[in-house]
Protein backbone atom coordinates (compact mmCIF):
# COMPACT_ATOMS: atom_id res chain seq x y z
CA UNK A 1 0.00 0.00 0.00
CA UNK A 2 2.65 2.38 1.52
CA UNK A 3 4.48 1.47 -1.98
CA UNK A 4 1.61 1.78 -3.89
CA UNK A 5 0.53 5.30 -3.01
CA UNK A 6 4.58 6.60 -3.18
CA UNK A 7 4.35 5.73 -6.67
CA UNK A 8 1.29 7.69 -6.91
CA UNK A 9 2.78 10.92 -5.63
CA UNK A 10 5.59 10.47 -7.09
CA UNK A 11 3.71 10.49 -10.94
CA UNK A 12 1.79 13.47 -9.53
CA UNK A 13 4.85 15.19 -8.63
CA UNK A 14 5.63 16.35 -12.27
CA UNK A 15 2.19 17.64 -13.39
CA UNK A 16 1.78 19.60 -9.37
CA UNK A 17 5.02 20.86 -10.51
CA UNK A 18 3.93 22.25 -13.30
CA UNK A 19 0.87 23.73 -12.16
CA UNK A 20 1.97 25.50 -8.95
CA UNK A 21 4.27 26.81 -11.50
CA UNK A 22 3.75 30.26 -12.54
CA UNK A 23 3.61 31.83 -16.03
CA UNK A 24 6.91 34.22 -16.85
CA UNK A 25 6.51 36.83 -18.55
CA UNK A 26 9.12 38.11 -21.20
CA UNK A 27 9.23 41.90 -22.51
CA UNK A 28 11.44 42.32 -25.52
CA UNK A 29 11.84 45.85 -26.54
CA UNK A 30 13.33 46.15 -29.91
CA UNK A 31 12.53 48.57 -32.79
CA UNK A 32 13.82 46.58 -36.11
CA UNK A 33 11.17 43.83 -37.26
CA UNK A 34 14.05 41.67 -38.50
CA UNK A 35 15.13 40.93 -34.85
CA UNK A 36 12.14 41.00 -33.17
CA UNK A 37 11.23 37.86 -35.44
CA UNK A 38 14.57 35.92 -35.27
CA UNK A 39 14.56 37.10 -31.75
CA UNK A 40 10.71 35.02 -31.09
CA UNK A 41 11.90 32.19 -32.74
CA UNK A 42 14.85 32.06 -30.82
CA UNK A 43 12.50 32.25 -27.87
CA UNK A 44 10.34 29.64 -29.39
CA UNK A 45 13.16 27.10 -29.96
CA UNK A 46 14.55 27.98 -26.37
CA UNK A 47 11.37 26.69 -25.05
CA UNK A 48 9.68 30.16 -24.42
CA UNK A 49 6.01 29.34 -25.27
CA UNK A 50 3.46 27.35 -23.41
CA UNK A 51 4.84 28.48 -19.71
CA UNK A 52 5.85 32.24 -20.58
CA UNK A 53 4.13 35.13 -22.70
CA UNK A 54 6.42 37.20 -24.84
CA UNK A 55 5.31 40.98 -25.17
CA UNK A 56 6.75 43.45 -27.53
CA UNK A 57 8.06 47.07 -27.21
CA UNK A 58 8.80 48.70 -29.97
CA UNK A 59 11.02 51.39 -28.62
CA UNK A 60 12.33 52.61 -24.89
CA UNK A 61 8.93 54.90 -24.23
CA UNK A 62 6.69 51.93 -25.04
CA UNK A 63 8.39 49.29 -22.92
CA UNK A 64 8.56 51.89 -19.93
CA UNK A 65 4.54 52.51 -20.55
CA UNK A 66 4.09 48.40 -20.71
CA UNK A 67 6.09 48.34 -17.69
CA UNK A 68 4.10 50.86 -15.68
CA UNK A 69 0.93 49.23 -16.91
CA UNK A 70 1.63 45.89 -16.49
CA UNK A 71 -1.17 43.70 -14.41
CA UNK A 72 1.72 41.57 -13.56
CA UNK A 73 5.06 42.39 -13.15
CA UNK A 74 7.71 41.02 -16.11
CA UNK A 75 10.38 38.63 -15.06
CA UNK A 76 12.97 39.30 -17.61
CA UNK A 77 13.18 42.33 -19.82
CA UNK A 78 15.29 41.90 -23.21
CA UNK A 79 16.56 45.46 -23.99
CA UNK A 80 17.91 47.21 -27.60
CA UNK A 81 19.90 50.16 -27.29
CA UNK A 82 19.39 52.33 -30.19
CA UNK A 83 15.78 52.85 -30.59
CA UNK A 84 13.64 55.74 -31.87
CA UNK A 85 11.65 58.20 -28.80
CA UNK A 86 13.61 56.64 -26.75
CA UNK A 87 16.70 54.68 -26.22
CA UNK A 88 17.89 51.60 -24.17
CA UNK A 89 19.90 53.65 -21.65
CA UNK A 90 17.28 55.29 -20.83
CA UNK A 91 14.49 53.31 -20.77
CA UNK A 92 16.63 51.64 -18.57
CA UNK A 93 17.03 54.13 -16.21
CA UNK A 94 13.33 54.98 -16.30
CA UNK A 95 12.22 51.80 -15.60
CA UNK A 96 15.11 51.52 -12.58
CA UNK A 97 13.61 55.05 -11.39
CA UNK A 98 10.24 53.58 -10.80
CA UNK A 99 11.76 50.87 -8.28
CA UNK A 100 11.52 47.73 -10.59
CA UNK A 101 13.96 45.44 -10.32
CA UNK A 102 13.07 42.51 -12.92
CA UNK A 103 16.08 41.56 -14.76
CA UNK A 104 17.17 43.62 -17.25
CA UNK A 105 19.29 41.93 -20.42
CA UNK A 106 20.87 44.35 -22.77
CA UNK A 107 21.16 43.45 -26.47
CA UNK A 108 23.39 45.01 -28.91
CA UNK A 109 25.28 44.30 -31.63
CA UNK A 110 27.59 47.70 -30.35
CA UNK A 111 29.88 45.22 -27.88
CA UNK A 112 33.42 47.40 -26.92
CA UNK A 113 33.67 47.11 -22.85
CA UNK A 114 32.26 51.12 -23.22
CA UNK A 115 28.67 49.83 -24.44
CA UNK A 116 28.53 47.29 -22.06
CA UNK A 117 29.49 49.86 -19.21
CA UNK A 118 27.42 52.33 -19.79
CA UNK A 119 24.37 49.39 -19.99
CA UNK A 120 25.24 48.48 -16.77
CA UNK A 121 25.33 51.82 -15.69
CA UNK A 122 21.83 52.32 -16.88
CA UNK A 123 20.69 49.87 -14.54
CA UNK A 124 21.14 46.79 -16.65
CA UNK A 125 21.99 43.54 -14.67
CA UNK A 126 23.62 41.97 -17.92
CA UNK A 127 24.37 41.88 -21.77
CA UNK A 128 24.36 39.69 -24.86
CA UNK A 129 25.54 40.79 -28.09
CA UNK A 130 22.87 40.38 -30.94
CA UNK A 131 21.91 38.54 -32.51
CA UNK A 132 19.83 36.55 -30.20
CA UNK A 133 20.30 32.71 -30.42
CA UNK A 134 18.41 29.83 -28.48
CA UNK A 135 21.60 29.10 -26.67
CA UNK A 136 21.75 32.97 -26.09
CA UNK A 137 18.34 32.82 -24.72
CA UNK A 138 18.45 29.93 -22.59
CA UNK A 139 21.52 30.87 -20.88
CA UNK A 140 19.67 34.03 -19.72
CA UNK A 141 16.63 32.06 -18.62
CA UNK A 142 18.72 29.58 -16.78
CA UNK A 143 21.09 32.67 -15.36
CA UNK A 144 18.12 34.42 -13.83
CA UNK A 145 16.58 31.06 -12.80
CA UNK A 146 13.21 31.32 -15.49
CA UNK A 147 14.13 28.18 -17.23
CA UNK B 1 13.90 17.37 -61.12
CA UNK B 2 13.68 17.94 -57.73
CA UNK B 3 17.06 16.30 -56.90
CA UNK B 4 18.84 18.87 -59.63
CA UNK B 5 17.07 21.60 -57.96
CA UNK B 6 18.42 20.33 -54.51
CA UNK B 7 21.88 20.29 -55.19
CA UNK B 8 22.13 23.56 -57.37
CA UNK B 9 20.37 24.85 -53.97
CA UNK B 10 23.68 23.22 -51.96
CA UNK B 11 25.86 24.08 -54.30
CA UNK B 12 24.75 27.95 -54.55
CA UNK B 13 24.11 28.09 -50.43
CA UNK B 14 27.62 25.89 -49.92
CA UNK B 15 29.27 29.01 -52.09
CA UNK B 16 28.04 31.46 -50.42
CA UNK B 17 29.46 30.59 -47.17
CA UNK B 18 32.94 29.47 -48.81
CA UNK B 19 33.05 33.09 -50.35
CA UNK B 20 32.53 34.57 -46.80
CA UNK B 21 29.30 36.09 -48.09
CA UNK B 22 27.20 34.21 -45.24
CA UNK B 23 28.28 33.44 -41.13
CA UNK B 24 27.19 30.65 -38.72
CA UNK B 25 24.22 32.64 -37.89
CA UNK B 26 22.66 31.91 -41.06
CA UNK B 27 22.77 28.72 -40.04
CA UNK B 28 21.08 29.04 -36.78
CA UNK B 29 18.30 30.57 -38.81
CA UNK B 30 17.95 27.31 -40.85
CA UNK B 31 18.13 25.58 -37.81
CA UNK B 32 15.34 27.71 -36.18
CA UNK B 33 12.61 26.49 -39.31
CA UNK B 34 10.50 24.36 -38.61
CA UNK B 35 7.13 22.83 -39.85
CA UNK B 36 5.26 25.34 -37.30
CA UNK B 37 7.35 27.73 -39.12
CA UNK B 38 8.02 26.40 -42.79
CA UNK B 39 8.62 30.21 -44.26
CA UNK B 40 10.76 31.47 -42.02
CA UNK B 41 14.53 31.73 -43.52
CA UNK B 42 12.63 33.36 -46.43
CA UNK B 43 10.68 35.82 -44.36
CA UNK B 44 13.94 36.66 -42.30
CA UNK B 45 15.55 37.06 -45.85
CA UNK B 46 13.49 39.35 -47.68
CA UNK B 47 13.61 41.67 -44.01
CA UNK B 48 17.19 41.85 -44.43
CA UNK B 49 16.70 42.65 -48.70
CA UNK B 50 14.15 45.31 -48.08
CA UNK B 51 15.87 46.92 -44.71
CA UNK B 52 19.29 47.48 -47.12
CA UNK B 53 17.68 48.84 -49.73
CA UNK B 54 16.00 51.45 -48.38
CA UNK B 55 19.04 52.15 -45.51
CA UNK B 56 21.83 52.46 -48.84
CA UNK B 57 18.91 54.80 -50.31
CA UNK B 58 18.61 56.59 -46.77
CA UNK B 59 22.85 56.51 -46.59
CA UNK B 60 23.13 57.94 -49.87
CA UNK B 61 21.08 61.09 -49.31
CA UNK B 62 22.08 61.55 -46.40
CA UNK B 63 25.70 61.87 -47.47
CA UNK B 64 24.85 63.62 -50.60
CA UNK B 65 23.78 66.46 -48.21
CA UNK B 66 26.01 70.06 -48.28
CA UNK B 67 26.63 69.49 -44.17
CA UNK B 68 27.03 65.67 -43.43
CA UNK B 69 25.14 64.86 -40.54
CA UNK B 70 27.39 61.80 -39.71
CA UNK B 71 25.39 60.97 -36.27
CA UNK B 72 22.60 60.36 -38.67
CA UNK B 73 24.61 58.16 -41.16
CA UNK B 74 26.55 56.34 -38.46
CA UNK B 75 23.07 55.46 -37.25
CA UNK B 76 22.03 54.50 -40.53
CA UNK B 77 25.01 52.01 -40.79
CA UNK B 78 24.62 50.52 -37.34
CA UNK B 79 21.21 49.74 -38.43
CA UNK B 80 22.36 47.88 -41.49
CA UNK B 81 25.26 46.33 -39.68
CA UNK B 82 22.22 44.64 -37.35
CA UNK B 83 20.24 43.58 -39.82
CA UNK B 84 23.19 41.94 -41.87
CA UNK B 85 24.51 40.73 -38.58
CA UNK B 86 20.82 39.02 -37.74
CA UNK B 87 20.30 36.82 -41.68
CA UNK B 88 24.38 36.18 -41.26
CA UNK B 89 25.35 38.81 -44.17
CA UNK B 90 28.95 38.37 -42.76
CA UNK B 91 30.50 40.32 -45.84
CA UNK B 92 27.65 42.94 -45.46
CA UNK B 93 28.01 43.56 -41.87
CA UNK B 94 31.80 43.85 -41.89
CA UNK B 95 31.95 46.49 -44.25
CA UNK B 96 29.19 48.04 -42.25
CA UNK B 97 31.71 47.88 -39.27
CA UNK B 98 34.37 50.00 -41.49
CA UNK B 99 31.36 52.18 -42.41
CA UNK B 100 31.09 53.41 -38.81
CA UNK B 101 34.81 53.80 -38.41
CA UNK B 102 34.98 56.90 -41.49
CA UNK B 103 31.67 58.01 -39.58
CA UNK B 104 33.82 58.34 -36.33
CA UNK B 105 36.45 59.96 -38.55
CA UNK B 106 33.74 62.02 -39.78
CA UNK B 107 35.23 61.51 -43.27
CA UNK B 108 33.08 62.41 -46.22
CA UNK B 109 35.22 60.44 -48.77
CA UNK B 110 35.73 57.40 -46.65
CA UNK B 111 31.69 57.23 -45.82
CA UNK B 112 31.18 57.51 -50.11
CA UNK B 113 33.53 55.29 -51.26
CA UNK B 114 32.39 52.29 -48.16
CA UNK B 115 28.85 53.17 -49.21
CA UNK B 116 29.63 52.23 -52.77
CA UNK B 117 31.70 48.91 -51.34
CA UNK B 118 28.55 47.95 -49.27
CA UNK B 119 26.01 48.48 -51.85
CA UNK B 120 27.88 46.49 -54.44
CA UNK B 121 28.17 43.66 -51.81
CA UNK B 122 24.12 43.83 -50.69
CA UNK B 123 23.09 43.66 -54.24
CA UNK B 124 25.54 40.90 -54.67
CA UNK B 125 23.92 39.32 -51.86
CA UNK B 126 20.51 39.95 -52.94
CA UNK B 127 20.66 38.56 -56.18
CA UNK B 128 21.86 35.18 -54.96
CA UNK B 129 19.12 35.26 -51.75
CA UNK B 130 16.69 35.71 -54.53
CA UNK B 131 18.29 32.27 -56.65
CA UNK B 132 18.53 30.47 -53.69
CA UNK B 133 14.27 31.25 -52.86
CA UNK B 134 13.50 31.18 -56.42
CA UNK B 135 14.89 27.36 -56.11
CA UNK B 136 13.35 26.93 -52.59
CA UNK B 137 9.81 27.41 -54.30
CA UNK B 138 10.59 25.30 -57.41
CA UNK B 139 11.93 22.17 -55.12
CA UNK B 140 8.52 22.62 -52.60
CA UNK B 141 6.72 22.95 -56.20
CA UNK B 142 7.86 19.26 -56.85
CA UNK B 143 6.34 17.85 -53.86
CA UNK B 144 2.41 18.74 -53.76
CA UNK B 145 1.00 19.17 -50.75
CA UNK B 146 -1.42 16.85 -49.39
Amino acid sequence: MRQSGSAIELKQLPRLSLMARKMIRVLLVEDEKIHRVVARAAAKAAGVNDDYVLDEAENGAAAVQRVREAAAPYDLILMDKQMPVLDGHEATRRIRAMGVTTPVVAVSSDVLPADVEAFISAGADDFTPKPLSKEKLGNILAKFGLA
Amino acid sequence: MAAALTNQLHALVNNMFATGLLDEQFQQLQMLQDSSAPDFVSEVVTLFCDDGERIIGELARQLDQPNVDFDRVDSFAHQLKGSSASVGAQQVKNTCIQFREFCQQRSRDGCLKTLDLVRTEFYDLRNKFQVMLQLEKQIQACYPKH
